[in-house]
């Protein structure tokens, strides 16, 4: 009785990473037809409310050219990088690497990989904003937190922001992926204001309904002047679906990672600081833990004797 | 009726259209009683024993009762003692009624301690449950009051319809009461037998934002209520699942009660931010009122520092041609309160000026700290990320305070050149914020100054306008 009703309950939104928002532009000399998977990406649709505006027909002939020389470049890379190695590396530098920065702040353009979203999407009242750091070195994200709950009758919890990472792209917009196998250690160095954050990773998936599944693991900043290293196994990460935690868990499939975010909502009302230098994966030889978690099944189906 | 002064026993009695005058009774005995339409005035009762009663329409007026007043005041009572719920169905086989739409509430007499003596025409008023919880906010909101109106609710008349809503709005004023994290209070709204599942998960979600941990009575409760395969149960069993994994995630964990003494969370959180064991805390002021010459009242905020003996080493190498910059206010959250702290730093040694000292071999006899080993067997580990390093300046001292202007942070300096004599001769310049000095005294705010949020900004020129700079010198302070 009370499942159906359940379902329609408007989610916890305290942990809900929201999808990018990107305003694609299409070259106009790129492939006519687009393949279904490559979806344009949109501002964050609240569920419920019709899709607007479907493509974006705006041709500017110097934007265009600039796109098909990017676009051109790119895939003269990937085509010639795959002589060299994987993921344009050679082969014994890809097996040995122990460290990998992936995310590091240095200069402006290194904030266009991100995107800053907060509850306004869903008419809250908390903001949020990416800039530069000291000296362009490291990125700045501030705002403010107001838990003030949104008068539309459904939701019920609000205050939350979140920097997400763009999904990467190849050549011609298509998908591309990040390739952490060979790495089990996620490395950050931040410095917050005390506050308590959650760490996202999205991954690649298959079926629809798992589109907002989501690794989750928590990264407590200390405060204070000082830079906070903080290294958290992939292990660690436990699995949620739209900010709930499933009851089913396994490790996180690190070979077709897509995003990675943070997330503030931490019920306390007010301005926060979060600065982040760089976001590195490693490798470490000690850690030897596969999964954190127990992975039996939780909610076992016996079988019935008629 | 006449009956004075002997031992009543009256069984399956029914009386319509009774009047009462000038009765006494004593010894009173009612079991199975139905009174419909009863009118009494002036009764006198003592040592009643009222079970399985069933009162419609009740009017007393000018009741005097003993031991059994209360009960008989709210005009409906199913038990005289307080049982378990689920007992209550077998032993004493409560009559059921039908449902009553709220207007008969009317009729009904509000519970004595809710009436204002003032005010009598209140009680003419539908009994809703947010009226409850408005009615007690006259009077301070402890859990007792809370505690009060619950067993209100429980005993009222209305018992069998609304608990759900009732639970939801109780849910709803926790905070106000101050009880929401009360597990007591949670496992009292859960007897109130809501018989929604939906109900019982959003309570148990209650529980589990302010992340308190259920009990075993809430088990036992949960599972007489809901049955053990319906979603509050399963929901109470995820919490006690993931509940422990997590308690202990935190490296830096604060503590649940907060000192209250400024002067004690000071210290807390200067030792948090310093990140140093050896770091030594100073008291350089305390909070006090002076009263001036003049006869005002000044509150002298106040004052703690730490520093560490690495702090002080590096205080010391520092070239006394180049300026120090005490700035702040910083922000630092402990679970929902800021407090704000101020640092003093340097900028960046420019790389033509720095000095690497070799290290002392006699300063560590137990192992070298430098080892130059040429290890060309093994391929070796890659410890450190290809990253610029970033350099930002040595961080001297931090301080904390609740008046943050230059008066207050230039007696903290001088505080501090008592150990580091070399701030004597060291330019010191202040880069102030505007925003949180207002908040003077109130260092448990949820603030929303307006400030800009990067407070280590070095070179944007157009913040100059609103930060106060002032040059110092040394001797000036003594």
């Amino acid at each position: 009785m009370s499942l159906p009703k359940l379902a329609r309950l408007p989610s916890a939104r305290l942990l809900t990473s929201v999808l990018p928002h990107h305003q694609l532009l299409l070259p106009p000399l790129s492939p006519l037809t687009i393949p279904c998977r490559t979806k344009i990406q949109r501002d964050y649709r609240r569920p419920g409310q019709p899709i607007e505006n479907k493509y974006p027909l705006n041709f500017n002939f110097s934007k265009g050219i600039e796109g098909i020389k990017k676009h051109f470049t790119l895939m003269k890379d990937e085509f010639f990088g795959r002589w060299v190695g994987p993921e344009g590396k050679p082969l014994i530098e890809h097996i040995l690497e122990q460290n990998l920065v992936i995310w590091e702040f240095r200069g402006p353009e290194s904030l266009e990989q991100w995107t800053v979203s907060s509850d306004q999407e869903i008419g809250g009242q908390s903001e949020a904003h990416l800039k530069m750091g000291r000296n362009d070195n490291t990125c700045f994200l501030h705002g403010k937190l107001s838990s003030t709950i949104p008068r539309d009758g459904e939701t019920r919890y609000s205050g939350y922001c979140n920097m997400r990472s763009k999904t990467p792209k190849a050549s011609f917009d298509r998908k591309k992926h990040y390739d952490w196998s060979s790495f089990n250690t996620l490395h950050l160095r931040v410095r917050g204001d005390g506050r308590p954050w959650m760490i996202n990773i999205a991954t690649e998936t298959y079926f629809s309904h798992q589109k907002d599944d989501i690794y989750n693991y928590f990264l407590y900043t200390r405060g204070g002047p000082y830079w906070q290293e903080v290294k958290i196994p992939f292990s660690k990460f436990f699995l949620s679906h739209r900010g709930r935690i499933q009851d089913s868990q396994h490790p996180i499939w690190l070979d077709k990672v897509n995003t990675i975010g943070f997330t503030l909502g931490d019920k306390a009302d007010g301005h926060f600081q979060l600065e982040v230098d760089f976001v590195a994966v490693s490798k470490d030889y000690a850690h030897t833990e596969e999964f954190a978690y127990e992975m039996y099944e939780r909610n076992p189906k016996r079988e019935r004797i008629e | 009726m006449k009956c004075a002064r002997c031992l009543l026993q009256l069984q399956g009695l029914r009386l319509q259209g009774l009047q009462l005058q000038g009765l006494q009774l004593q010894g009173l005995q009612l079991q199975g009683l139905r009174l419909q339409g009863l009118q009494l005035q002036g009764l006198q009762l003592q040592g009643l024993q009222l079970q399985g009663l069933q009162l419609q329409g009740l009017q007393l007026q000018g009741l005097q009762g003993q031991s059994a007043r209360s009960a008989a005041q709210r005009g409906a009572l199913l038990q005289s003692s307080s049982q378990p719920h689920m007992l209550r169905n077998t032993q004493h086989q409560v009559i059921r009624r039908f449902h009553r739409s709220p207007i008969n509430d009317k009729n009904q007499p509000i519970p004595a301690e809710f009436i204002d003596e003032d005010d009598n025409k209140k009680d003419k008023s539908l009994v809703i449950h947010d009226d409850l919880f408005e009615q007690v906010a006259r009077e301070t909101k402890t859990k007792a009051t809370f505690n009060k109106v619950v067993e209100v609710f429980i005993k009222q008349d209305v018992r069998r319809r609304g608990h759900v809503e009732f639970i939801y709005a109780a849910l709803q004023k926790m905070p106000e009461f101050g009880v929401e994290r009360d597990l007591a209070v949670y496992n009292k709204l859960l007897d109130v037998f809501p018989k929604e599942q939906e109900c019982g998960v959003q309570l148990l979600e209650q529980m589990e934002g302010y992340g308190i941990m259920p009990d075993v009575d809430t088990k036992v409760l949960l599972i007489q209520i809901f049955g053990v395969k319906g979603h509050p149960v399963r929901k109470y069993q995820r919490i006690l699942y993931w509940f422990p994994k997590f308690k202990h995630t935190n490296p830096y964990p604060i503590p649940k009660n907060l000192p209250e003494d400024p002067v004690d969370l000071a210290r807390f959180s200067l030792a948090r931010i310093a990140d140093d064991r050896d770091a030594k805390v100073t008291v350089y002021q305390l909070p006090c009122t002076d009263i001036t010459e003049s006869g005002e009242e000044i509150t002298l905020p106040h004052v703690v520092g730490i520093q560490s003996p690495s702090q002080m080493e590096l205080l010391a190498q520092h070239n006394p041609s180049r300026p120090v910059f005490v700035e702040g206010p910083f922000p630092l959250w402990l679970r929902d309160q800021c407090v704000y702290y101020y640092v003093l730093r340097a900028d960046p040694v420019p790389p033509e000026e720095k000095v690497e000292e070799p290290y002392d071999p006699e300063r560590s006899l137990a192992y070298p700290l430098q080892l130059d080993l040429d290890l060309d067997r093994d391929l070796g580990d890659e410890e450190s990320f290809d990253v610029e390093d970033l350099d930002e300046g040595a961080v001297f001292a931090m301080c904390m305070t609740s008046q943050g202007d230059q008066a207050v942070l230039n007696q903290w300096v001088s505080g501090l050149q008592q150990n580091n004599p070399i701030l004597g001769r060291v330019p010191t310049l202040f880069r102030l914020e505007q925003g949180p000095r207002e908040l003077q005294g109130a260092h448990k705010t949820k603030s929303d100054h307006q400030h800009r949020p990067d407070p280590q900004t070095q070179r944007e020129e157009e913040e100059e306008d609103e930060v106060s700079v002032e040059e110092s010198r040394g001797e000036a302070r003594r």
